[in-house]
């Protein structure tokens, strides 16, 4: 699963481990992340998978070039030959569409594999037809959020609406569209898989996120939280986590981060509050005692 | 099914007596000017619910002219109206709930509105229309109600753009969407049934909080909730609500939260 970066004969990147600045951070491929093994902070930098991809051989930019040679310009210093033939008229659409969906994954720091699939799913979809109305940005990104779901690292569909121009309706449209199509299905989505991205993102230890995956994993169990969803639950257990422990988060900074109203926020922590005692694991260590939560 | 009668009793309902405060109204309106009760061969009704309609209806309960007396009535039923409107999923036709008309008349009467104004579109003067927000079964009402007071409703817009002066005519009046909602009184477990009924459930709490189910065999879209409330749409006749609802009950009862 992780490979080692320094065995490249690279230089170690900038960013260390806070509390081990000499542990070699381990790479994560699946999300994109850089985890230090000493105490499993993730140090998410995101460029180094970029090594690992073996792009060069495939680049459409390598099939465009004009010549360059003595005898390709004419006494003018104009080209001689008209070099261009269009490699793939019938496919320009999908390479814009793979270079769309590159750009978007490197604004998210998605690893080669989630892009690999998101391009083979884009290839069925396109030549499938049966979408071909739709705008191929949509299904790009549509793809590219039911390849996040397949390689078990789903992102949510505002995070994919941050890197993609088209909206959160439209993408969840195509989303099921493609799925029907490709009579495929996803797994539904826990409150676990999203604890260790907004957990890093905002600067929470590891302990306080394995608290929050605790409590969320407890709270869903128990069914403290019928029909709500499970970015709300997990944003009000990060919540929970942080306030109890030295690493107090708002609401409004959670909330920023998963993309979730700070009132939404609110409401599913109002529905925990009152279990919270048990929803902690055993060996958390409070900076707050549970009875001094606030309580909204 | 006997749907000449049915009409006949329909009508006269509205233009005698009636249960619903609204329709006190119309009678009250009706009875001065008119007689009160259109009889039947106005409404020739030929068989099953496609049958054709004779382009001649006799409105004669509906007011000609808007008068100082028609505003209580026709601001209360112009907002039961549109609120009907407003809640109904369907086109032609729908079975809507937990509207009551009385609620809105306070509402609209303390807004106190101008003549003939209704609270949803100021300044549009709305003949009264027969709710279309039906009451419940316990109240008696007979079953198909609803169906027949959709086409009514539908007779009564065609009148209304007949008196606007275009060449009108109702004809081939047929339901196209019929939409149910009901309660099975127990929490259901949403994950458990999209695990098991992939190929027709679509679960995605971050797009809708119920699971859409769509069912095959009578073809119905039904959107099933965590609380245990269940919505069923893309019916054309009543039978298809039932049966879909017959069909799913067992299966919601497996999902059942403990």
């Amino acid at each position: 699963q992780a490979s080692f970066s320094s065995g490249e004969g690279l230089t170690l990147p900038r960013v260390t481990c806070p509390n081990h600045p000499d542990a070699i951070l381990v790479e994560d491929y699946r999300a994109g992340d850089m985890i230090c093994p000493e105490c499993g902070l993730v140090v998410g930098t995101g460029s180094w998978y970029r090594i690992d991809s073996n792009v060069k051989g495939t680049h459409p930019s390598t099939f465009l070039l004009q010549g360059t040679g003595a005898a390709s310009f004419d006494e003018f210093g104009n080209s001689k030959y008209q070099n261009r033939r269009t490699m793939s008229s019938s496919d320009r659409a999908m390479l814009h569409a793979f270079k769309e969906i590159s750009n978007m994954a490197d604004r998210i720091n998605l690893p080669r594999n989630i892009v690999d699939r998101t391009n083979n799913l884009f290839k069925q979809v396109y030549e499938q037809k049966s979408l071909k109305g739709r705008a191929n940005d949509a299904i790009a990104s549509a793809c590219l959020y039911i390849a996040c779901r397949q390689e078990g690292v789903p992102r949510t569909f505002k995070e994919i609406c941050a890197v993609s121009r088209i909206s959160k309706k439209e993408i969840g449209r195509c989303f099921k569209l493609i799925l029907k199509a490709l009579e495929t299905s996803v797994d539904l989505i826990t409150t676990g898989d999203f604890m260790s991205r907004f957990c890093s993102n905002l600067g929470l230890p590891k302990q306080v996120q394995m608290a929050a995956t605790f409590i969320a994993r407890k709270a869903v169990e128990l069914d403290l939280v019928p029909g709500r969803s499970p970015i709300s639950v997990a944003a009000a257990a990060i919540y929970m986590a942080s306030q109890a422990s030295a690493e107090k988060k708002t609401q409004k900074e959670i909330g920023d981060i998963a993309g979730v109203a700070d009132v939404t926020i609110r409401q599913s922590y109002r529905l925990i509050y009152p279990r919270a005692a048990e929803l902690f694991p055993p060996d958390f260590k409070f900076d707050t005692p549970v009875d001094k939560l606030p309580q909204l | 099914m006997d749907d000449l009668a049915l009409e006949r009793y329909f009508d006269d309902s509205i233009a005698n007596d009636s249960s619903c405060p609204l329709e006190e109204e119309l009678a009250h309106q009706a009875a001065p000017q008119q007689v009160p009760s259109p009889s039947p061969p106005q409404l020739p009704e030929t068989s099953g619910p496609g049958g054709k309609v004779r382009d001649v209806l006799d409105f004669s309960f509906l007011p000609d002219e808007l008068n100082p007396q028609d505003d209580r009535s026709s601001k209360t039923a112009a907002a039961a109206e549109s609120q009907a409107a407003a809640l109904d999923v369907s086109h032609d036709s729908g079975i809507v709930q937990d509207s009551s008309a009385a609620n809105l008349q306070q509402d609209v009467l303390s807004l106190g509105l101008g003549r003939g104004a209704s609270p949803f579109c100021p300044m549009t003067p709305m003949t009264p229309m027969t709710p279309m927000t039906p009451v419940t079964e316990k109240s008696g009402i007979i079953p198909q109600l609803h169906e027949e007071q959709s086409r009514l409703a539908a007779r009564k817009y065609a009148r209304v753009v007949q008196k606007l002066g275009f060449p009108a005519r109702f004809l081939d009046f047929k339901v196209q969407n019929m939409v149910a909602s009901c309660d099975v009184c127990f929490p259901i477990r949403l994950e458990g049934l999209v695990l098991t009924h992939q190929q027709f459930s679509s679960y995605e709490p971050e797009l809708f909080p119920g699971l859409i189910y769509r069912m095959v065999k009578p073809r119905i879209v039904l959107l099933i909730f965590v609380s245990g409330k269940v919505v069923l749409t893309g019916a054309k006749e009543r039978a298809e609500i039932y049966e879909a609802f017959e069909n799913i009950y067992p299966i919601l009862k497996g999902f059942r939260k403990q």
